[in-house]
């Protein structure tokens, strides 16, 4: 794949993470933690699993890391993780309902959001807002991949 | 759906992968390895948040001078563009005496509250707002244009309470860990205990464990805490906040919850004392 290709699909995560970076300040009053980053890493792989393997999901979460965590290897130990966890499975998705699939992906974002309270704020984890934010995603994920994908056709033609 | 089957790829790369993230993760967590780059990435963020801004504002500027122009021919339209003009200018000047007002304000209760002249003011650049409403790290970035020498752990005022202390400087900016931080420890004390209060990592909260039944707890919610100076880093008999909840944790253990008294999100500015002044 062309270092441009990997670019845009850099810049869409990037994108996602700067959302969630956006609104996650007020939906967690609601007890909503939004991943969009995550879940549009998750789409690519999901997408492109030929294009996106284990050191692509490493440079990716290196630099996620850099600009919006705080903590280095958090998103790195994740992407590498979700991406093999798909990889694995691909050909099962292939055959997975809208539904099913949705609740693959809300479930690893929420497993992810999880983790991330155990690893770096233990005093905030809530099972209140795994829960909601798992519904939530579960109803974004449909959004995400319908729009992600017109984005692929449109601009990377892969 | 993916359109094609997914070459081979071995598992040892992920594996390698997943054992470097993890020795990463685990190093930065547990020694913080990679602050000082965190940091630098960080202040460089905000160097380009501000140079865009400025770009943004001239070309805006340069835009909105171009259609004045073209509307130069329509008196009216001058006239009232003058008036608001004057009033802008008059709002920019109402604003400026507020903010010198504001400084003159906490130079005053700094120099009160802590007995030294020697003391900075800077203004706030940023809040890590999404982590100071959920989660455990609360660091606020202040701009430091004069590149003023601010030592490590020098304690940070704002309002008429201490905040939190210096953590490191990057480029032009200094990062400041807020009390209610749960990396952050503040000696405190009452009239009846002292305790190292840890953050809470929820904003304006910090508590402390004491060994003592509910019963045998003199204090009250409601009850002003001070610092105690005890840290050797923030002057002691500084009134930081109240108690807000006393909870049992055991039989002889209870959590004394605290709310502190200046509130960083409602703060502009923030003051340290110089490293003359601060040496012993």
């Amino acid at each position: 794949m062309k270092f441009s290709n990997h670019l845009i699909i850099l810049l869409t995560i990037l994108g996602g993470f700067w959302l969630d970076e956006f609104l996650n300040p007020t939906t967690i009053n609601f007890f909503l933690e939004l991943n969009f980053g995550f879940l549009i890493f998750a789409y690519w792989v999901f997408a492109l699993p030929e294009r996106i393997q284990s050191s692509v999901a490493l440079i990716y979460g290196l630099v996620i890391d850099l600009l919006f965590s705080n903590v280095i290897g958090l998103n790195m130990l994740f992407f590498i993780t979700t991406s093999y966890i798909i990889h694995l499975y691909v050909f099962r998705f292939r055959i997975f309902s809208y539904f099913q699939l949705s609740v693959f992906f809300s479930g690893s974002s929420t497993f992810y959001t999880a983790c991330k309270y155990l690893l770096l704020s233990p005093n905030n984890y809530s099972y209140v807002v795994l829960l909601i934010s798992f519904l939530i995603t579960l109803a974004l994920w449909i959004g995400i991949y319908f729009t992600m994908r017109a984005f692929r056709r449109s601009f990377l033609n892969l | 759906m993916a359109r094609s089957t997914p070459t081979y790829t071995p598992v040892r790369n992920y594996a390698l992968g997943f054992i470097l993230s993890a020795f990463l993760l685990f190093s930065d967590i547990s020694y913080g390895t990679f602050s000082q780059l965190r940091g630098f990435v960080q202040a460089s963020n905000l160097y380009v948040q501000m140079i865009s801004g400025s770009i943004f504002e001239k070309f805006d500027n340069s835009l909105s001078f171009f259609q004045e122009s073209k509307n130069l021919a329509q008196e009216n339209k001058l006239l009232r563009e003058q008036i608001q003009k004057t009033r802008t200018e008059e709002f920019i000047k109402r604003k400026d005496l507020e903010e010198s007002l504001q400084i003159i304000d906490l130079q005053k209760t700094l120099v009160s509250s802590l007995k030294s002249t020697d003391i900075n003011i800077f203004k706030i650049d940023s809040i890590d707002l999404r982590n100071y409403l959920c989660c455990s790290t609360h660091r606020i970035f202040l701009r430091n244009s004069n590149r003023v020498q601010v030592a490590e752990n020098t304690p940070v005022f704002a309002k008429s309470s201490f905040v939190g202390q210096t953590k490191n400087s990057y480029l032009n900016f200094i990062e400041v860990i807020l009390f209610s931080d749960t990396n952050h420890v503040l000696p405190i004390k009452s009239k009846f205990f002292f305790c190292d209060a840890r953050g809470m990592g929820k904003p304006l909260l910090i508590s402390c464990k004491i060994n003592k039944s509910i019963a045998n707890f003199q204090n009250k919610i409601g009850d002003t805490i001070f610092t105690s100076g005890l840290g050797g880093i923030f002057l002691k008999n500084i009134e930081i906040g109240i108690i807000s909840a006393i909870n049992p944790i055991a039989i002889n253990e209870i959590e004394v919850v605290i709310t502190l008294k200046t509130n960083p999100l409602e703060e502009n500015f923030y003051g340290t004392i110089g490293i003359k002044s601060d040496e012993i």
